[in-house]
């Protein structure tokens, strides 16, 4: 018995052991950069380096929070990451429920396209990309950058949310069939809300996607009425000097509302993922 | 809400009495649920691959208001280019060093995480650290790194304190570290979202198999080799083709660490039709290199949409 | 586990109320009002660059002795106005007045991007014998310098003294010998700093043919062609080898940007650079005790005549595409005439594009009173302006330096190839 019981302290040790270090792993680059945004800019090739120094101070925060032109790139990524949350739920259910629920010819085909999409390397579209925008009558909009950033997000929600459907009874819809409503209110009144936890999970995946794009925010917009976090701590690079602190400031709140999310849903998250992973 | 559901029924939707839809309506009914995908599929993914595929043909396009047909011009001047060649090696060794480490820190942190041997809290804990790098934007975790890898950063000077080293290495601008370098910051950022994942997936294997291998007496590797292993591969699998496809886009962790150099060590596919596109002018020939790329992601694309028929 | 309805409809209602906003936001205006007033879009990355609210001002001074025309500023770091100007260009949906880089001006006129303000210049009849200097292409002129940016030696007077060099340097010969002495100082401190990152490869403008030109020196021939070949060239490759082969070039250079070599500097980690005047500010704000001045540019040894002081300029252009030439080219006016020319430059610390403007120097750092009689005493050389996709020429030039500093090619072989990359650019 007591063997037993050593064993299962020594791999005890063992695995914490093995977390902590993957955990340094992890968090001191994070730690550091948390440190670096409380410096002032002339302590951040201090030698040797310290974590908290002389100058240590929340000045990067107020500045970063006492200008509107950096809170309006907060506001722009809030509403551009929520739309597009919504809207690749909203579409990615219609199309999940297509392939979940339906058979019919080209459907094969079209999930292909479908998956493979996701192959399509952001680059190849860049050079084609803005003229079509502009012809659209999308550029600097935020609609044009929702509307992209879906073209990203869509597939995997897609693929997701097909698998989770599928994981769901066919009785469930049948049911309201038989009391006479049609597939769309199946849909609806008993697939979506039995498929809650998937889709906050596909939807907190999503506004991260969004959230972080930084090739097509750049490229699609022109004034900083319209553009997001990410552009706008790549305008704190500057030309001619790093302004290090505020750009780790910038940071560090441009991640608060990503971290939020996935505290809250964090249960959530990991169990729609285990449903539309583990496919029966 | 019990996810117990068994197979999914193949049985036909019964014909409800009383409703007179047309047959053609009700075939139309799944392209009607898929329309707006396939609207916005179609216009902002299929229309430009048309229009980058057109160009490639093109001699002078975009800059020149009167372009000709080329023809295979553009192709043949890529694929001469000794610059691409290297670029496809570099992004070669990128993608499959990047997702292996991937593929092995995000399991062995997934199962530590998933080990009964720890409390619900500690848990909780280790997997907002391990779930850190996923937060930031490419942009800080590219500026993170230079921060942490210059010369006279803080990577060297914990490792000269410590004595594993004697003089600062150029992480980022020694022609035969470069690579390796951005390859380790590629490996930081990306993998949580693997971890997270195969997480999920740990979950989601019933504990009654490895009830049943304990009860055989099997030790700890074997229950990993007979009962994790084959449980996650359909997971493994299309996780890793997705990571290879993902990470042969990486460009902005790139051009931001070492902007393709030093002497084009890591200079990627992605750096390089970059380089074309914007800073020689040569729009024909990125398009083209542009195809090239799509075609060779295509590849990976097929076996990608395999394993996904397969789950 | 039915849904209530009144579930749903928040949903739906939220979906909604988010299109709408992205709807109503897209909805663009007409640039000109039912008023009469025209809106000029100006797209540079200038306004990033001076203190907050400067350059505003200066723009509300404009729209109010103007009332029928309106700026929107564009501002965006020199990078990502670089690729927003080219892409706009390739769509034709330029802003209507841009800032320019002479390094530029060659791709976007060939392009038919921007027009030419010759004309225009007729048409308003404006007087441009007070223009300091306007980039011409086949006689037209396509931009004009609004402020100048000289680039002289930053000096760090600490580290020099602690070295034991009493004297700036001022030959080649002078600047290997305090190079070194700042290296063997003690300390991490490296005599130069060389940022190379083919990314971003100006460094190859600012950090190495600034040596040729400051020897009255040129990488051209008279009719333009590239002359990299030439002996002037190839000894100024080599001094920059003999400083690498000295280990005096603060290390990571090969992937280096100007911003991490202001970084160095300010932080005492190198002894001299080479940097535009325009970053005294910065390093200032940034370090308020750094002890350090400008110089001229070291020449080779026994050189006495006229120095060549490379340079950088906010260039101004108007779209080719706009349907307001005549307004924007009375703003462009606005920033050339004398006063407004002389603000500009003496708040961004350059100088002034308009001959008889005089940047006030009372309120300024005396540095830049030093450097105002280096620039006087020299002429502004910067061979870059003009050429075509000169980003280009400037990466497969360092490239063929970062081969000679590794080791993997020698001086010659490494010219004769950057000439003839130059060549097959260059017709």
């Amino acid at each position: 018995m007591t063997t037993v019981k050593m064993r299962r302290t020594f791999a005890k040790v063992g695995v914490v052991s093995g977390l902590v270090v993957g955990g340094l792993f992890a968090g001191l680059p994070v730690l550091w950069l948390l440190s670096t945004s409380f410096k002032n800019n002339g302590e951040v090739f201090q030698n040797p380096p310290q974590l908290i120094t002389e100058g240590f101070s929340f000045d990067a925060y107020r500045a970063i929070l006492g200008d509107g032109a950096q809170l309006r790139f907060f506001l722009n990524s809030y509403i551009v990451a929520i739309a597009v949350t919504i809207l690749t739920l909203l579409v990615a259910i219609l199309a999940g429920y297509a392939f979940s629920r339906f058979t019919f010819p080209f459907k094969k085909t079209i999930n292909a396209v479908i998956v493979s999409v996701q192959a399509v390397p952001p680059i190849t579209l860049v050079i084609p990309y803005f003229g079509l925008i502009v012809a659209l009558g999308l550029y600097d909009t935020y609609l044009g950058l929702i509307l992209t950033h879906m073209v990203f997000t869509l597939p995997y929600a897609i693929i997701m949310i097909t698998a989770y459907l599928n994981t769901l009874p066919r009785e469930l819809d049948e049911s309201v069939k038989v009391d006479g409503g049609s597939g769309w209110t199946a849909l609806w009144r008993i697939l979506v809300p039995t498929a809650v936890p998937g889709l906050i999970a596909v939807g907190v995946y999503t506004f991260m996607i969004s959230w972080n794009e930084y090739l097509f925010a750049l490229t699609l917009t022109r004034t900083d009425e319209m553009r997001t976090v990410p552009i706008g701590i790549q305008l704190l690079m500057g030309q001619h000097s790093y302004e290090w602190n505020q750009m780790m400031a910038m940071s560090v709140l441009g991640s608060i509302p990503v971290l939020l999310l996935f505290l809250f849903f964090q249960r959530r998250f990991i169990g729609g993922l285990t449903a539309g992973a583990v496919k029966a | 809400m019990t996810l117990t559901a068994p197979e999914t029924s193949t049985r036909a939707a019964p014909a409800v009495p009383g409703r007179s839809r047309s047959t053609l309506t009700r075939r139309l009914v799944p392209y009607g649920y898929l329309s707006p995908t396939v609207l916005l599929i179609v216009v902002l993914m299929v229309v430009p691959i048309v229009m980058v595929i057109g160009y490639s043909f093109r001699d002078n396009v975009i800059v020149q208001e009167n372009s000709v047909f080329a023809g295979f011009a553009n192709y043949t001047k890529v694929l001469t280019d000794p610059s691409f060649l290297s670029a496809l090696k570099n992004t070669a060794i990128f993608i499959s060093v990047s997702t292996a480490a991937h593929l092995v820190l995000g399991l062995a942190f997934a199962m530590m995480l998933n080990s009964p041997l720890l409390g619900g809290v500690t848990k909780a804990i280790f997997r907002i650290v391990y779930i850190l790098p996923w937060l930031f934007t490419i942009a800080v975790i590219a500026v993170i790194w230079r921060l942490l890898l210059d010369p006279a950063g803080v990577v060297n000077h914990v490792l000269q304190t410590l004595g594993l080293i004697e003089q600062g290495v150029n992480w980022f601008s020694d022609p035969s570290m470069a690579l390796w370098a951005v390859s380790f910051v590629n490996i930081w950022a990306g993998y949580p979202f693997f971890m997270i994942s195969l997480l999920a997936a740990l979950q989601g294997i019933p504990g009654d198999l490895y009830e049943a291998a304990a009860v055989d007496g099997t030790n700890w590797f074997q229950r990993f080799v007979h009962v994790t292993l084959p449980q996650l591969r359909p997971v493994i699998i299309s996780m890793a083709v997705l990571d290879l496809i993902w990470t042969s886009h990486q460009f902005a962790l790139i051009w931001m660490t070492t902007g393709g150099g030093p002497l084009n060590s890591t200079e990627m596919l992605s750096t390089f039709t970059y380089k074309q596109a914007f800073s020689e002018y040569e729009f024909a020939t990125a398009s083209a290199a542009a195809v090239i790329v799509l075609l060779l992601t295509m590849v990976l694309a097929f076996f990608y949409v395999r394993s996904q028929r397969e789950r | 586990m039915a849904l209530p309805a009144t579930r749903l409809k928040r949903v739906i209602g939220a979906v909604t109320a988010a299109t709408m906003v992205a709807f109503v936001a897209a909805c663009g205006s007409d640039d000109t009002a039912s008023d009469g007033t025209v809106t000029l879009e100006f797209a540079q990355w200038w306004g990033a660059e001076l203190p907050a609210g400067e350059f505003d001002k200066i723009i509300n001074d404009f729209t109010a002795q103007n009332p029928d025309i309106k700026i929107k500023l564009l501002s965006a770091p020199y990078a990502s106005t670089k690729q927003q100007l080219l892409t706009g260009a390739a769509s034709k949906t330029l802003p209507d007045v841009v800032g320019l880089d002479g390094a530029w001006v060659n791709d976007f006129a060939k392009q038919g991007a921007i027009t030419d303000i010759t004309k225009l210049m007729a048409d308003a009849g404006y007087d441009d014998s007070e223009l300091a200097s306007q980039i011409q292409l086949d006689g037209k002129t396509y931009m004009i310098p609004v402020v100048n940016f000289v680039y002289p030696l930053f000096v760090n007077k600490d580290l020099l003294t602690e070295a034991g060099v009493d004297k700036v340097p001022t030959t080649r010969t002078e600047f290997l010998d305090a190079a070194k002495k700042i290296s063997a100082s003690g300390g991490d401190a490296k005599g130069w700093v060389l940022p190379l990152d083919t990314a971003v490869p100006n460094g190859v403008q600012n950090d190495v043919m600034s040596w040729l030109w400051a020897s009255g020196g040129s990488m051209l021939t008279d009719d333009g062609k590239p002359n990299l070949t030439s002996a002037e060239v190839k000894s100024t490759v080599e001094f920059v080898q003999s400083l690498n082969d000295a280990g005096v070039i603060a290390p990571g250079s090969l992937t280096m940007k100007e911003q991490d070599k202001v970084e160095k500097f300010s932080n005492g980690q190198v002894g001299m650079m080479i940097d535009s005047l325009a970053h005294i500010n910065l390093i200032k704000e940034n370090k308020p005790d750094l002890n350090f001045e400008v110089a001229a540019l070291p020449a080779e040894d026994g050189f006495t005549g006229e120095r060549g002081i490379p340079y950088a300029s906010w260039g101004i252009g108007i779209s080719d595409s706009t349907e307001h030439k005549a307004e924007a080219f009375k703003f462009v006016s606005y920033l050339m005439s004398q006063e407004t020319n002389a603000k500009l430059s003496t708040i961004a610390n350059g100088f002034p594009g308009n001959k008889t403007a005089e940047p006030d120097f009372s309120n300024s750092d005396p540095l830049f009173k030093a450097a105002f009689d280096i620039y006087q005493q020299g002429y502004p050389a910067n061979e870059f302006v003009g050429l075509p996709k000169s980003e280009d020429l400037m990466r497969s030039f360092a490239e063929q330096l970062q081969l000679v500093l590794t080791g993997k090619t020698s001086v010659d072989e490494a010219l004769a190839k950057a000439q003839e990359n130059w060549s097959s650019v260059i017709e």
